[in-house]
């Protein structure tokens, strides 16, 4: 996009100078966003010079792309050139605990473990738990609205987010919400630029409603003897107006989680019950508490979180999961692919590993697709090797919403110079 | 209104779906906010989407203004009618069409009634979150329009919360799908922004919404305190303690008199009273309720009633939600105010509220809903006295301004409309308000879709908010605020 005789070190002086200090520097292969070298990588301290570069950026036209812990990079369509890396990691601290109102509102490049750690002095957290919350910032987590099992109970980062200062293509700093909890003033633009994948603007803070940390924790362990137990075993815990705070099926595992966080009597009372209520399924039930239920997470969660897989995000009914999960076992055996898969069984929402010849994966991503009429279910790439994302469409169908959003997105970026090819569909 | 646009608009919706008489259009001239009137140019009362569309694609091409209304019981006069342009009343669009419990989802048309969802899967066991005061007559399209909450939202959220999809017809009459049956469709969430958009972005007709599962137990509490102070400082530690209740909402004594006046709910005549709800699982209620007792004494707390049975708690409840139409036993008129502060500045902005209670000499009740910080100060007075009206409104304005020094917010659900419009460059800046019309651009470019609302305009902000009326509806008891 950039005048190709700007050279890395004039972008690096002209962005010094306009900040007033060293924040940019050229490049390097561990910057490489599918094996796209940025030109250069900014790392600003303050809001206002994020303001400034962009505003720089629009003017020039060089294109710019957002980063925070970098553990979504390679999420969304593949990346065209990047003229500037703009990294948040140097604006991440808590800027407000307001522990009396149960709100918080941390700058972009936070980590979200770190968050909490802030968070948990006054027992109080973010209730996110999305894969990677060492590495991950808020900004990303919020760029993607991405979550974990714990979403059953407290929802997703579009369910939490009150506030947002963000900083637009034209170096024009803005806020939407406001630090209270309940608050209809306003387009809710948080909500927006949640899930966006930057592609609207560069998200610099953001206001969360808490949870109070539940003072104990109690996880179930179902062991199914076939996987459609896992149906009835649920539809069972629903008619007892069970409140886990997970709900997670595992295959081929053929495995179930059931987590249960309040004051001890209550979650020993619950767990018990869920526990009683595997075995009338049919199913074999452990109560774990401790190492041993932060074990059974890990464990969990690894299913599926392995580097150099392919991930795809699938969303189904609830009541269609058990079927979608039969339907894929076969599918992958005559596929020849190894595969994981762990899901929200409240919610229809699973994140699917594949691994194995890459012609495969597509046809099988494709199939699932069909079995997906848009506002049914979805199947997104999150991460996978270059070459998949070559041959398949990242997002799959959107709808007819599709072009009012492109609306949305060319009066946001209308030289669309911001995180090129990353948005939703392509946007 | 141009004759052969009228007749266009006969050809769409049918002669029984449009109204021209000046004297049928009286009924529309407001919403529940009645102190702002426009008698609409005309009403066209759709049965279906395809009609909607019609209708919006003629206003596209005529360039001419459209509002949608639903049952009129918005607050901030977000469905005032526009003089030059056509109203579009939702309520015949009132049809169930979806129930799928083993999904927990409905759908419906906008014009059904939000107690009509609940009513309609309760006998399954299963119930809509979001609980307006106005719920038995108030419509889902005007709830996905303000993002309604209720007392419940504390632990349940909004109406942006429990919306999973809609069918919306855009401004230039093309129909869109966002959001959708199963969780987490692909693209930007749109969803999200329309709700709440105060029906300027585009006409819903129809949407989605999530079920819940009726809880296992719940138990209401009311407590009486000796000021508003220590109310407030219970509230802080039932939070602090790291309970969530399903409810806590706070009267004070002007409020707790007018609805023992009203509807005799057996309170005690106190400064304060406090209503908190729990609800979950029946061992976490019981252990979670001895928390909230054992704060409320600390906090010297007094005539804790605990409701044995739904007979009771309806009773705590109906005083509560029957505070406001109330009022009119105690005062010939009274202005409501719709502000949100931090929950723990709640001392300190009910001092200030208290000054300007003495300053102006105007009575000041309170209602809130405690936990969220949400207040509902009504500011009594008599319009039998020349000046008093616009005293009243300068106070609720003032008490606006107090909200927005502690960081709160101009509004928790009644929403800007026209009436808080020109209060907005209050809470944001100019580049804040550009950037919100940036999407407005892109939804409405010709800026037909419900014109002069949300956004503070010279033509709108050179005129002065009157004061509260009561809407008839209320007037004749059928309803009551908030």
């Amino acid at each position: 996009m950039a005048d190709v005789t700007l050279s890395p070190g004039t972008l690096v002086t002209e962005i010094d100078s306009l900040v007033g200090s060293k924040v940019a520097r050229v490049g390097t292969d561990g910057d490489s966003i599918d094996a796209i070298l940025p030109t250069v990588v900014a790392e600003p301290t303050r809001a206002s010079s994020v303001g400034q570069i962009l505003g720089w950026a629009s003017g020039r036209g060089v294109s710019v792309s957002v980063r925070g812990g970098g553990t979504k990079s390679g999420w969304g369509g593949p990346s065209g050139p990047i003229d500037v890396l703009l990294s948040t990691r140097a604006m991440n601290r808590v800027e407000a605990h307001r522990y009396s109102d149960l709100t918080a509102t941390v700058q972009a490049g936070a980590t979200l473990s770190k968050t909490n750690a802030v968070l948990a002095e006054h027992r109080q957290w973010l209730p996110l738990d999305p894969h990677n919350d060492e590495q991950a910032t808020i900004g990303g987590i919020v760029a993607t609205n991405d979550s974990g099992p714990r979403r059953h109970r407290h929802g997703a980062p579009r369910d939490l987010i009150i506030g947002m200062t963000l900083a637009r293509v034209d170096g024009v700093i803005a806020k939407s919400g406001g630090i209270v909890v309940k608050n209809v003033a306003g387009y809710d633009l948080a909500r927006l630029l949640t899930g966006s994948f930057g592609c609207l603007g560069v998200i610099l803070s953001a206001t969360f409603k808490l949870a109070p940390v539940a003072e104990a924790s109690r996880t179930v362990l179902v062991e199914l003897p076939k996987v459609d137990v896992c149906a009835r075993y649920t539809a069972d815990l629903i008619a007892h107006a069970s409140t886990p705070t997970a709900l997670e099926v595992s295959v081929p595992q053929g495995t179930m989680l059931v987590r249960f966080e309040s004051v001890e009597t209550v979650v020993i009372s619950e767990a018990t019950r869920a526990a009683a209520l595997a075995e009338k399924a049919g199913a074999t039930a452990t109560v774990l508490v401790g190492d041993d239920e932060l074990e059974a997470w890990r464990t969990h969660q690894a299913q599926v979180f392995v580097e150099g897989h392919t991930i795809v995000k699938l969303t189904v009914m609830p009541s269609e999961l058990v079927s979608t999960l039969t339907w894929l076992e076969e599918e992958v055996r005559v596929r020849r692919l190894d595969y994981g898969l762990i899901g929200r069984v409240g919610l229809g929402v699973c994140y699917l590993r594949l691994q194995g010849a890459i012609a495969e994966q597509v046809s099988l991503i494709l199939a699932l697709r069909d079995r997906l009429p848009v506002g049914r279910g979805s199947a997104v790439i999150r991460q996978s090797n270059l070459e998949l994302k070559k041959l398949i469409d990242t997002w799959g169908p959107i709808g007819d919403g599709f072009r009012i959003m492109r609306a949305v997105k060319q009066q946001f970026d209308p030289t669309g110079m911001l995180n090129p090819s990353h948005g939703p569909g392509g946007l | 209104m141009d004759q052969l646009f009228l007749l266009e608009l006969e050809d769409i919706v049918g002669v029984d779906g449009v109204v021209r008489d000046q004297a049928e259009l009286i009924t529309y001239e407001s919403d529940g906010l009645v102190s702002h009137r426009s008698r609409p140019g005309v009403a066209v009362l759709p049965e279906t989407a395809e009609q909607v569309q019609g209708v919006v694609r003629l206003c596209h091409r005529s360039g001419v203004p459209f509002v949608a209304r639903g049952q009129g019981t918005g607050l901030s006069a977000g469905a005032l009618p526009h003089p030059k342009g056509v109203l579009i009343v939702m309520t015949r669009m009132n049809r169930v069409l979806d129930i799928d419990l083993a999904n927990r989802r409905i759908t419906v048309e906008p014009g059904v009634m939000n107690l009509d969802v609940t009513r309609r899967v309760s006998g399954d066991g299963y119930y809509y979150a979001p609980d307006p005061s106005s719920q038995s007559i108030c419509s889902i399209g005007g709830n996905f329009a303000e993002n309604s909450g209720g007392a419940h939202c504390l632990k349940y959220g909004f109406t942006v919360h429990h919306v999973l999809g809609a069918e919306a017809v855009l401004p230039d009459g093309e129909i869109v799908h966002l959001g959708g049956d199963a969780l987490d469709s692909p693209g930007l969430d749109l969803l999200g922004v329309l709700v709440g958009s105060e029906g300027t972005l585009a006409v819903v007709t129809k949407v989605t919404l999530g079920l819940l599962r009726r809880p296992e137990s719940v138990r209401t509490l009311l407590a009486a305190f000796d000021s508003t102070d220590s109310a407030g400082n219970a509230v802080s530690d039932i939070i602090s303690a790291g309970i969530i209740p399903a409810a806590i909402e706070m009267m004070d004594r002007t409020t707790i008199r007018a609805a023992e006046a009203a509807v005799h709910p057996g309170f005690p005549d106190a400064e304060a009273v406090l209503i908190v709800e729990l609800d979950g699982s029946e061992t976490e209620v019981a252990a979670l309720f001895e928390q909230i007792e054992t704060v409320c004494s600390q906090n010297k707390g007094w005539g804790v009633q605990v409701a044995r049975d739904e007979e009771q708690r309806g009773r705590i409840w109906m005083g509560r939600k029957a505070a406001f139409a109330a009022m009119g036993r105690i005062t010939p008129s009274y202005y409501v105010q719709d502000g949100v502060i931090p929950r723990s500045t709640l001392p300190e902005v009910l001092r200030r509220i208290r000054e300007l209670e003495q300053d102006s000499g105007l009575t000041i009740g309170n209602v809130f809903h405690a936990g969220d910080g949400n207040l509902h100060p009504l500011v009594c007075y008599d319009d039998g006295v020349e000046g008093q009206a616009e005293l009243a409104e300068r106070v609720a304005s003032e008490i606006l301004s107090y909200c927005l020094d502690v960081g709160g917010s101009l509004t928790g659900e009644h929403g800007i409309g026209a009436d808080k419009a020109c209060h907005m460059p209050k809470m944001f800046s100019e580049n804040d308000l550009a950037t919100m019309q940036l999407v407005r651009t892109a939804f409405d470019p010709g800026q037909l879709c419900n014109p002069d609302k949300l956004f503070p305009t010279p033509r709108l902000c050179g005129e002065v908010p009157g004061p509260y009326r009561p809407h008839p509806v209320e007037a004749a008891g059928l309803a009551e605020r908030l």
